[in-house]
């Protein structure tokens, strides 16, 4: 036998979907997880949600044009998950009546004694959390894409299959209603001087 | 630019969705009218605290964990 030389061996093969998937997709996690628990309310579902989500994410990874949207692709499929399996059992207080905002009531009230608006600074996480999980889920959801997750209104559009004009709608009413309630929220706990809006 | 016109796109202009043009006409009428500053100033305030107190939670790593487990059998 000819001493041939060892011939080199073929590169391992590389797993380009699961190489792809930690770039693209795993790297959003957080945002999944945020959404997920403003949308559950519930730190078990929202592992739950987030889990379900990435199987199938991974297991549609073919179907996703790589290098476009993928936040908004995978939120997309959190969001269809949330609808289908949670919705039904999730049972979220939907007491904010948004028809019933005064545009900028707020402002109104604090324009006097507070126009910076440093009574907000008093106002813990939690509280803030509470108060968003107070509010219808459409609302909700249009609010957290935009004020926690920062996109712009036509991702949001296109994530909720609505026009952007809905999106800027629900965006107005979502933070005024919000903002009425952290209103109230300080002037009960002392931090600025008012009566309730 | 009157004050209504102005300040139906306060939260468009604070989230830089509205066109260059509208920018500047926006921008124009702050400057005139301190009102309406007053206004985009304590609305931009009240985004930035939301910002700040929402986005601090992330994943928690057991569930990193448990997606990669499930994921690539880790």
């Amino acid at each position: 036998m000819s001493p041939n030389p060892t011939p080199t061996p073929p590169p391992v093969p590389v797993d380009e979907k699961r190489d792809s998937f930690e770039r693209e997709a795993l790297v959003h996690l957080d945002t999944l997880y945020r959404v997920a628990l403003r949308l559950t309310a519930n730190a078990a579902d929202a592992d739950d949600l987030v889990q379900e989500t990435m199987l199938k994410a991974y297991r549609a990874w073919d179907q996703y044009e790589k290098g476009t949207n993928a936040k908004g692709w995978l939120l997309t499929i959190l969001r269809h998950a949330f609808i289908n399996e949670y919705r039904r059992r999730i049972r979220h207080p939907e007491n904010v009546d948004l028809d019933t905002i005064e545009p900028f009531a707020v402002f109104g009230e604090i324009q006097d004694d507070d126009p910076q608006g440093a009574f907000f600074d008093k106002i813990v996480d939690d509280e803030v959390l509470r108060a968003i999980d107070q509010l219808p889920e459409s609302f909700r959801e249009t609010l957290v894409l935009s004020d926690v997750e920062g996109m712009s209104y036509q991702e949001i559009a296109k994530i909720l299959g609505i026009p952007v004009g809905t999106v800027k709608s629900r965006l107005f009413r979502a933070r005024q209603a919000l903002q009425g309630r952290l209103y109230d929220y300080a002037v009960s706990q002392g931090y600025i001087k008012g009566t309730p809006a | 630019m009157n004050c209504r016109e102005c300040v139906d796109h306060l939260y468009a202009f604070l989230d830089r969705e509205v066109t260059p043009e509208l920018e500047r006409d926006i921008k124009q009428h702050l400057e005139e009218c301190p009102p309406c500053g007053d206004q985009f100033d304590f609305e931009a305030a009240y985004l930035k605290f939301l910002r700040a107190r929402c986005h601090t939670q992330g994943a928690p790593d057991e569930l990193k964990r448990r997606v990669l487990r499930e994921l690539f059998g880790e």
